[in-house]
C-alpha cells in the first residue's frame, strides 16, 4: 500500500490523467484491467509475435512461386504477391480479435459474475463494450504494425508512399465495422451461453471470399457476389490501395463509402441488439450463469 | 418517501431451453416461481432483514432491486424512482454485495479491482485512492489489499465485495447473507458495522438477507419472513414475538410453514 501512494501522483501527472474526463478515465480503467490480466500471460504474448514471424516467412517463400508481374489479377496491387497477402493477413487479424475476444470477454464476465458488478455500476453499455475491446484493439494495431514492419524490414516488401488519409480512415471504419460484428456475436453468447455458429461461418467465409489470400477477381462469378457483401472485402481493397499502390484518395473512396454504410447500419444495430440481449438475460436470470 | 417500495412483484424464471426445445416449443412458459406478489416498504434509515429458508427468493428480490433481474409483474421503487424506467437514477443510490462473491478479477490485486470498479462508478482519479483506502480500512483488509484476489479466503472475498459496495457511498445497501462465510469475530464486526456505522451513524438504509435468526433478532429494526416467494410475516422483533411472549424461532418456523396470510392473485 505504501508503494502505491508513492508512485501514483507521479504517474497521474505523466499521463495527464488528472485532466481526463470521466469517460476517458473509464476507458483507461478498462485498458488497465485488461493489460494487468493479460500481462500474466506474457509468454503467449511473445509467442504470438513469433507466430507472426513464422507465417510471414511462410508466405514469403510461397510468393517466390509467383514471379512478380506474372499475374494480371495481381497487377492492380502492384504485381507482388507477398505485399498482397501480408496486407490480407495483417488486417484480417483485426476481425478475428473482435469476433473472438469480445464474446469471450462477455462470457467470462457472465461466468464469474463480474458482468453483474459492471452492470450495477454507473457506466453505459456503449462504454462497457468500447472499453472491453479497447485493449484488444490496441493489441491488434500493434500486431498489424509488427506484421508490416517485419514485411518491410526483414522480407523486403516495397512500400513507396502511403496514402495516410486513406489508410487511417479505412482502418478506423474497419475496426468499427468488425467491432459491431463482435458485439453481434456477444449478443448471441449473452442469450444462448454458447458460441455463435453464424459468427464462425462468417469468419471462415470472410477468410475464403474476402480477398485475404487472393484477389476476389479469381473467384467464379456465381460466388463473387458474396464477397461484395462482406465488409472485409472493402477493408482490404482500401488498405492495399492506400499502402502498396499509393492510389489517389478518389480511388480509395468507394471502399470507404461501402465501409461507412456497413458501419452506420451495423454499429447502432449491434448496440441495440446488445441492449435487447441484456434485457432478455435480466428476464431469464442469466446475467450470471455457469 | 420510502427508501424501497415493492408492489406486487412476481418473478418466474423460465426453464433453460436448448436450441432444440426452443425450436419445438418457442412460447412454452414453464419455470420456477421465485417471487409471488411481494409487497414491501422500507423506510429510510432502517436496518431491514429479509429472513427465509433456502430458495425462498431472497437473492432474487435483491437482484431485482439492484436492477439485475427484471420482474415479470409488479413495480419497485428506490427513493421513488421506478426501477425499470429510471435505472440510471436508481444506480446512484444503491450498493450491493452478494453472498457468493466471485465477481472480481482473480489475477488482479484487491486494490486493482477496487480501482477498476471505482472508475466505473465515476469516482475521479484524484479522489479514488483516498476512497479505496477508506473502504479497505472499514472492512479491515489493509494487509491483503495488495495481494492478488485469487489468494483470498472466502471470507476475505466477501469483505472485498462489501468494500466495493461502499465505494459509492450508497444510501441504500443491499447485502445478501453478508456473514455467511465469516468467522464469528469477522461476522460480528460486519453486523456491528452495518447496524452501528451505516444505519445509526450515517442514516443509511440496509437491506439484509439472512437465514440467521439471532442475527436478525439482534440487528434488525424490521424483519420480513419470506418463504416460497411470499412474505409470510413482517414487523419489528417485538411485534413479531408478541412483545417477547414467544421465541423468534417459533414465530419463524410457524410463518414459514403457514400458507400466506391472504392468497395473492398469483398462484399455482
Ligand atoms: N437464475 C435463476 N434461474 C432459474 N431459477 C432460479 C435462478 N435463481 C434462483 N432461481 C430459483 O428461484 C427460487 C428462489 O431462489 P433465490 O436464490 O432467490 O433464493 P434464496 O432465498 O436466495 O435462497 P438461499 O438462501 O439458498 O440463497 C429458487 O427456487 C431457485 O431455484
Ligand atoms: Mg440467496
Amino acid at each position: 500500500m505504501k508503494r502505491l501512494s508513492k508512485n501514483r501522483p507521479l504517474r497521474a501527472k505523466l499521463l495527464g490523467i488528472d485532466v481526463m474526463s470521466v469517460l476517458m478515465q473509464k476507458l483507461f480503467a478498462f485498458l488497465k484491467r485488461d493489460f494487468l490480466e493479460e500481462a500474466s500471460y506474457k509468454y503467449s504474448f511473445i509467442a504470438s509475435f513469433f507466430g507472426i514471424f513464422l507465417s510471414s516467412a511462410t508466405f514469403f517463400f510461397i510468393s517466390k512461386l509467383i514471379s512478380p508481374n506474372s499475374s494480371s489479377v495481381l497487377a492492380p496491387y502492384g504485381g507482388d504477391y507477398f505485399s498482397f497477402v501480408i496486407i490480407g493477413i495483417a488486417f484480417s487479424g483485426l476481425l478475428a480479435i473482435f469476433q473472438e475476444r469480445l464474446p469471450a470477454i462477455i462470457r467470462q464476465a457472465q461466468v464469474t459474475g463480474t458482468l453483474e458488478a459492471i452492470l450495477v455500476s454507473r457506466t453505459s453499455i456503449p462504454v462497457i463494450l468500447f472499453g472491453s475491446s479497447l485493449y484488444y484493439f490496441l493489441y491488434s494495431i500493434a500486431s498489424t504494425v509488427f506484421h508490416l514492419i517485419l514485411a518491410v524490414v526483414v522480407f523486403g516488401m516495397q512500400v513507396e508512399k502511403i496514402n495516410w488519409l486513406g489508410a487511417v480512415l479505412t482502418f478506423l471504419l474497419t475496426a468499427l465495422c468488425f467491432l459491431s460484428i463482435g458485439i453481434l456475436s456477444a449478443c448471441f453468447i449473452l442469450v444462448y451461453k454458447k458460441g455463435n455458429p453464424f459468427s464462425w461461418i462468417y469468419g471462415s467465409v470472410s477468410g475464403l471470399l474476402g480477398g485475404v489470400f487472393f484477389p476476389i477477381k479469381v473467384l467464379p462469378v456465381w460466388i463473387k457476389w458474396i464477397s461484395y457483401i462482406l465488409p472485409i472485402t472493402y477493408s482490404l481493397e482500401g488498405l492495399r490501395k492506400s499502402i502498396i499502390v499509393t492510389s489517389p484518395f478518389s480511388e480509395i473512396l468507394p471502399n470507404i463509402i461501402a465501409l461507412s454504410v456497413f458501419t452506420v447500419v451495423f454499429f447502432p444495430l449491434s448496440i441495440y441488439l446488445f441492449r435487447l440481449a441484456l434485457k432478455k438475460a435480466k428476464k431469464d436470470g442469466t446475467l450470471t450463469h455457469y | 418517501m420510502n427508501a424501497i417500495e415493492v408492489k406486487n412483484v412476481t418473478k418466474v424464471y423460465p426453464a433453460i431451453k436448448g436450441y432444440k426445445e426452443l425450436l419445438l416449443h418457442p412460447f412454452q412458459r414453464k419455470g420456477t416461481t421465485a417471487l409471488r406478489g411481494i409487497d414491501l416498504e422500507v423506510r429510510p434509515g432502517q436496518c431491514f432483514c429479509l429472513m427465509g429458508p433456502n430458495g425462498a427468493g431472497k437473492t432474487t428480490l435483491i437482484k431485482i432491486l439492484s436492477t439485475l433481474v427484471l420482474p415479470d409483474e409488479g413495480k419497485a421503487f428506490i427513493k421513488g424512482h421506478d426501477l425499470e424506467k429510471e435505472t440510471d437514477e436508481v444506480k446512484k443510490h444503491i450498493g450491493f454485495a452478494l453472498a457468493e462473491e466471485r465477481s472480481f478479477y482473480w489475477r488482479l490485486t484487491g486494490l486493482q479491482n477496487l480501482d477498476f470498479f471505482a472508475a466505473l462508478n465515476n469516482i475521479p482519479l484524484s479522489k479514488r485512492r483516498k476512497k479505496i483506502q477508506e473502504v479497505i480500512d472499514l472492512v479491515g483488509l489493509e494487509k491483503a489489499a495488495g495481494r492478488r484476489f485469487n489468494t483470498y479466503s472466502t471470507g476475505m472475498r466477501q469483505m472485498m465485495a462489501i468494500a466495493r459496495a461502499l465505494l459509492t457511498d450508497p444510501d441504500i445497501l443491499f447485502v445478501d447473507e453478508p456473514t455467511r462465510s465469516l468467522d464469528p469475530v469477522a461476522a460480528q464486526n460486519i453486523r456491528t458495522f452495518l447496524r452501528k456505522e451505516m444505519v445509526e451513524n450515517h442514516g443509511k438504509t440496509v437491506f439484509w438477507a439472512t437465514h440467521d435468526l439471532s442475527e436478525a433478532a439482534e440487528f434488525a429494526h424490521t424483519i420480513a419472513i419470506i418463504a416460497e416467494g411470499q412474505i409470510k410475516a413482517e414487523g419489528s422483533v417485538r411485534s413479531l414475538t408478541g412483545q417477547g411472549s414467544f421465541p423468534l424461532k417459533e414465530v419463524y418456523e410457524k410463518a414459514v410453514k403457514e400458507p400466506a396470510p391472504e392468497s395473492k392473485a398469483f398462484g399455482n
